[in-house]
Order: C-alpha cells, then structure tokens, then sequence
C-alpha cells in the first residue's frame, strides 16, 4: 500500500500536456514526471495548490492511497 | 582560501593524496617482493657459492625479527594504501558534484574497518615481536582509537546526509 499520483489521467482529461503544466505552474518538467510516476518522496503545499489550480481539480483527484490496482480503477 | 574548487584546499589535499598513494604503491610493491624474495635468500646464497648453510658474517640468514619487521611494514603499507584511495574517491565526488551519496557512507565505513585492522595488527605484531623478539615499535595511541571512532561517526553522519540530499532531491 502506498500514495501513488494519476497526475496523467488529469492531464489527460483536461487536455494538457505536461510541458504546459510545467509552464503554469512553474515546476520543471523533470520534477513533475518524478511526481507522475510516483518517485517522488514528498509534495510541497505551494506544489500542489499550484497543481490543483491549473487543472481545476482537488488533491485527492491527483493523490490516491493503495496498492497499483486500487489507485488505478 | 576557498575549500572546494580550483585552487582550494581540497585541490591541494587531492594533490598531496595523489604523491602520497605513489609513494605507498612503490613502497607496498617493493615489501611485496621482499616478502617473497627475502626468505630465499639463503638458498639463492648457498645455490650461488655451491656450499650448504653459508652465513657471511650472518648478514646472509634471515630470522624471523627481520621477516617479521617486513611483514609489519607491509600491513601497514596496505592500510594506508587503502585508507588513501579510499580518500581519494571521496574528494573525487567533493569535486565533481555532492559528497553526499551512500557510496561515501561505505568508504567511510571501509576507511574505519581498515585502520581497526591497522591498529588489530599492530597489537599482533607486538605479541608476535615479544615471542620473536623483534626490534618492533609497538606504540599504542589512544588517539588512533578515538579517530576510528569519529571515522565510524563519520560514515553515519554521510548517510544520514545522503538520505536527506535523496529526499530533498525528490521533493516536489
């Protein structure tokens, strides 16, 4: 069980790339794809306040805690 | 003077190292020959002047004190071999990017391990020169075993570092 981050299931539903993320919300490409595939071993609240803004959506549309299987569904 | 760059003091360190582990490998290659040769000597003697059990003013006969001496030596020409690369990987990672990785924890650690292993050996050789009889000088500092404690400390401290510079790197 683990926090794992759909951060490109949001993408995908808003239709953005993740280059323009990264251009809104001032984080480097390299950073946001750590984020993406779960790398990364904390979030800042600026991060994701910034994150939720651009895409329009809550934390936990983007954060899920479970195994692989569960935060996928 | 700046400590890390061109110029600092951590160049000049990495300089010293550097003369220091060819002094030490020419040093180590020569005891390991010697190791090897100096207990034939006697036989390459007899073999050379055709007589059994020549000794020339006893300078020719090797006893064990005078092996001994060399195998001291060598330990501690092995050691310090050791503890020198091992320094020396350690600047390299100063200088070319964060010192603060767990391979630096490990060669601290390795650093520790091997100056235990002088200093176990020093106290072999002291047993060994008292049995032999050897010309050996057996000086146990207190300061060598408090610095391989501080070097263990050392290595803690460097992964303890590690793991935050991991985590600082993965924060989003």
């Amino acid at each position: 069980m683990a926090i794992s981050v759909k951060l490109d299931r949001v993408l995908l539903d808003r239709g953005m790339s993740l280059t323009e993320l990264s251009e809104r919300v001032g984080v480097t490409i390299a950073n946001l794809s750590i984020l993406k595939t779960s790398k990364a071993k904390a979030i800042r609240f600026s991060t994701l306040e910034a994150i939720c803004k651009e895409l329009n959506c809550q934390p936990g549309d983007i954060l899920f805690y479970g195994d692989g299987e569960t935060a996928a569904e | 003077m700046r400590a890390i760059g061109k110029g600092s003091l951590a160049s000049i360190l990495a300089v010293g190292l550097h003369i220091t582990r060819v002094i030490l490998w020419v040093g180590f290659v020569g005891l390991s020959i010697a190791m090897v040769i100096v207990p034939l000597v006697p036989f390459f003697v007899d073999a050379a002047t055709g007589v059994a059990d020549v000794n020339i003013d006893g300078d020719v006969s090797v006893d064990s004190e005078d092996y001994l001496n060399i195998a001291h030596h060598f330990v501690n020409f092995g050691v310090m071999l050791f503890v020198v690369n091992r320094l020396l990987e350690i600047l390299k990672t100063l200088r070319f990017g964060s010192p603060f990785v767990k391979e630096n924890a490990d060669r601290f650690r390795g650093v520790g391990y091997a100056l235990l292993i002088g200093q176990g050996a020093l106290i072999a050789f002291g047993i060994l020169s008292a049995v032999f009889d050897a010309d050996i000088d057996i000086d146990m500092n207190p300061i060598a075993w408090l610095a391989i404690i501080a070097v263990f400390v050392l290595s803690e401290v460097f992964r303890e570092g590690a793991r935050m510079k991991e985590e600082q790197d993965l924060t989003v």
